[in-house]
């Protein structure tokens, strides 16, 4: 009998969420409509009550485009963040490790082909629908088939088992799954559609109340929430470019602010400079391939730091404490690889200081100090261009740093800013400044493994070692095991991508996330936040409060 | 020894303008490698000694700057200027002389141009031509051809009805003999007038969309870069990294029009005696 009567039981939950969506409609426009005087009402509110509201302003690419959908990327796009609006199945902990939101256990098979978790039972949607097995299967199965940001090639499915069990069917093992569980926020089947992004209904600590696109979003604490109230009972976030923000805090109009490093020598009265250690890091790839063309054409690889000699000396011959204090103005921490701190880090890729050892190695591989300082090897000068994204003028200061210790070693480096569109072909044969910095160890994976073609995606680069470490990573059969693989895979005692290894991209710092906060405003502590100066400030938005 | 008159201070005026825009743009080439120089050890200096208009965030030296920015901006306008001027002598010849159909269509080409907002069509065609120095380039010559196009057409048009011109058609010169050796001298004075008033509306236009972020690549050090990366300094009282570049470019945009002012009042039979 079931499978008719589900089928049409479907059919009427669907006709009535398309009733219920078109409502949701009309509710937006009068949404609209009402805005001017709901934006009065806020703002005699935010002069009066601020005892448990806090206003937080983020730079302008961080206002979600698509929305809190996390199917294009809210919470789950490039840059991570919990989805405040939607609970997820896992939470990382502080040092990174995993613990539960929904989730009440998880168990793996022996093959790593199939995850079954089961859920809490007490959770409700916004809407007053309970939280099911469902729709987390469902959750699941939409990201992966509208994910664009996202990458969930790794599932096949997600199955219901039960009302509170649910089963992910692997296409290949996966060990790191519960870092991608996260940051995927679950949202209701019954509610779900195009319009979602602009409506969302989640089961997270805050609820979405007004977002006018390209100004504000309002989040209001949600009442029903399962787990600990939150203190803060709203949230309002402001987007503004960095200088607008500073303004905005000179003005005292707002609780939060972002700025960088080159504001932090301001003083503003009633503000504390807050700094926040991060694993947001910057470095540039050197390609460890002779030159050539590729298949279009493209310019690929690079004859001088084709020599692991040189990518050694560039490594060790770059003082990251000066370049931090230089560019940084001290707010950052120096950088060995791509995940420093994180529980895959392999302090092996720790590096000190030094010139001299770093003159010796370009002197081995036959590179010699010419007339000019500049070092020669058969008649050909030691020249590289640092690229570094255009209007970034973090990452330009950096590459010009970089430029300028490379000159001491003895290498005419130049720097040239580029638009994104070119940068990625580009850096197959040129250094670029790159950001990375993620919860999941999968960013190592991005990096230094190789695809199809035989070559890493961002930098040529190829170790079937460091490779094979990497795929028995995925394949562990639990976190800790795959912890230890994926420090093999950075090194293993004889091979790998640090210093004494491959070497093909050096890391120089992790930019330290700095804001503005009035005195008075408790902010949580933080986790190291990863890449993305935006939505990681507010993951623990609910235990901030005020002191009186 | 003959009294000092309007003509010599205008002869001066211009001599000076010339003189000080060929300095800073043969400077700012001289000195284009040592502008790029990055020093950390000296960053954010206000303006004094030895860094008269003080330094950047990457302790960029902002005199070196603006010398090369400005020379790199004159140069593009002279470049720009040139060819505007020479389309726009060869469309007004062509409308005033070619007849009707030919006047038609070039009348409605200006009237088109000159309808849509420059800057809006200055970042149409530098975007369609990939931003960059070729970008600006043919911008800016293809949206500042249009009032001299009038004046030369109108000028023309006068010339064709005057008396030495009909005597030359009838004693059997050729078209192109007319144009070259009669009316040709008779515009050139125009002609060079308009190119140089041209000038610092290129210069103007190309600061313009670069710190739009649709002209010059942001690693040149083109004025319209210099002063759009200020503007994020200036809240941090920075004022100096924009207030220099500004007034300089105001400065090189008023010289060019004294020189062109004062050209036209030594070629102008109208006020060639003030």
């Amino acid at each position: 009998m079931n499978r008719n009567a589900y089928g049409i039981l479907m059919a009427a939950v669907l006709t009535g969420l398309c009733a219920s969506g078109c409502g949701a409609q009309d509710g937006v426009q009068n949404g609209t409509q009402e805005q001017p005087a709901q934006a009065e009402e806020h703002k005699t509110e935010t002069d009066t009550d601020t005892e448990d509201s806090v206003i937080v302003v983020m730079g302008p690419t961080s206002e979600p485009e698509s929305g809190f959908d996390p199917a294009y990327g809210w919470g789950a796009g490039e840059h991570v963040h919990e989805p405040l609006i939607q609970s997820t199945l896992t939470v990382t902990k502080p040092d990174l490790s995993i613990d539960y939101d929904l989730a009440t256990d998880m168990q793996v098979s022996e093959d790593g082909m199939a995850w079954t978790v089961t859920i809490r039972d007490d959770v409700f949607f916004t809407d007053g629908d309970p939280l099911t097995a469902e729709d987390v299967a469902f959750t699941y199965n939409t990201v992966k088939a509208d994910s664009s940001v996202n990458d969930f090639t790794m599932l096949k499915e997600a199955v219901a088992v039960d009302e509170k069990t649910v089963e992910f069917r692997m296409e290949r093992p996966y060990s790191i799954w519960p870092y991608t569980m996260a940051i995927v926020g679950i949202v209701p089947e019954h509610a779900y559609g195009p319009a979602y992004g602009e409506n969302p209904v989640g089961s997270g600590r805050y609820l979405m109340k007004q977002w006018d696109k390209g100004q504000q979003i309002i989040f209001e604490a949600n009442p029903d929430y399962y787990g600990e109230a939150p203190k803060m009972k709203k949230v309002t976030v402001l987007f503004m470019d960095e200088d607008a923000a500073y303004a905005a805090v000179m003005a005292g109009q707002a609780d939060l602010a972002y700025t960088a490093a080159s504001y932090s020598d301001q003083a503003v009265d009633g503000y504390t400079l807050l700094a926040y250690e991060t694993v947001d890091n910057r470095g540039i790839n050197l390609p460890a391939a002779p030159a050539s063309a590729d298949a279009e054409g493209n310019p690929m690889g690079n004859d001088l730091t084709d020599d692991v000699r040189v990518r050694r000396a560039v490594n060790i011959g770059i003082d990251r404490e000066e370049m931090i204090q230089n560019v940084l103005n001290g707010y950052g921490t120096a950088a060995y690889s791509v995940c420093d701190r994180m529980p895959w880090y392999n302090d092996a890729a720790q590096v000190s200081y030094d010139p001299e050892g770093a003159a010796a190695l370009l002197e081995e591989a036959g590179w010699l100090p010419g007339p000019d300082g500049i070092r020669e090897k058969d008649g050909v000068r030691a020249e590289l261009n640092i690229l570094y994204s255009a209007g970034d003028s973090v990452r330009q200061a950096l590459a010009a740093d970089t430029q300028n210790q490379l000159k001491k070693l003895g290498i005419d480096a130049s720097i040239e800013g580029v638009g994104w569109d070119t940068a990625y072909t580009r850096a197959q044969a040129e250094p670029l400044m790159w950001g990375w910095g993620a919860h999941t160890p999968m960013e190592l994976y991005n990096i230094y493994h190789t695809l199809e073609g035989g070559s890493a995606e961002y930098s040529p680069y190829s170790n079937e070692k460091v490779d094979q470490y990497m795929d028995e990573a995925l394949a562990a059969t639990s976190l800790e095991e795959s912890y230890e693989l994926w420090k093999k895979a950075q090194w293993d005692g004889e091979t790998g991508i640090t210093q004494q290894g491959d070497i093909p991209w050096i890391w120089l710092c992790n930019i330290d996330h700095l804001y503005w906060a009035k005195e008075g405003l408790h902010v949580a502590d933080q986790k190291l936040h990863p890449h993305g100066h935006g939505w990681s400030i507010v993951n623990n938005v609910d235990q901030w409060y005020w002191e009186r | 020894m003959r009294r000092w008159n309007g003509r010599m201070t205008a002869m001066f005026l211009c001599g000076l303008a010339v003189l000080f825009l060929a300095a800073v743009t043969a400077a700012g080439w001289g000195v284009s490698e040592e502008a790029l120089v990055t020093d950390f050890s000296r960053k954010n200096l206000g303006p004094g000694v030895p860094y008269l208009f003080g330094t950047d965030w990457l302790g960029r030296d902002m005199f070196l700057r603006t010398l090369t920015g400005l020379s790199m901006s004159i140069r593009i306008g002279i470049l720009a200027a040139g060819v505007s001027s020479v389309l726009a002598l060869f469309l007004g010849t062509l409308a005033a002389t070619m007849g009707k159909a030919a006047d038609a269509a070039v009348t409605w080409i200006i009237d088109l141009v000159m309808g849509i907002p420059h800057i809006l069509l200055l970042i149409l065609i530098s975007c369609a031509l990939g931003k960059g120095f070729r970008g600006v380039v043919v911008g800016v010559a293809l949206t500042h051809w249009t009032s001299l196009a009038r004046v030369i057409r109108g000028e023309v048009m006068q010339l064709k009805e005057a008396l030495y011109i009909q005597a030359a058609r009838k004693l059997g010169v050729g078209t192109w003999e007319i144009a070259w050796k009669h009316m040709f001298p008779h515009l050139f004075p125009q002609f060079l007038v308009g190119l140089i008033l041209t000038f610092p509306h290129a210069i103007l236009h190309e600061a313009g969309i670069t710190f739009l972020g649709f002209g010059l690549s942001p690693e040149q050090p083109a004025i319209g870069i210099i002063l759009s990366e200020s503007m994020k300094y200036l809240a941090m009282g920075r004022w100096w990294l924009a207030l220099f570049p500004g007034l300089f470019l105001v400065c090189t945009v008023v010289l060019f029009d004294v020189a062109g002012e004062g050209l036209r009042r030594l070629l102008d039979p109208g006020s060639a005696h003030v």
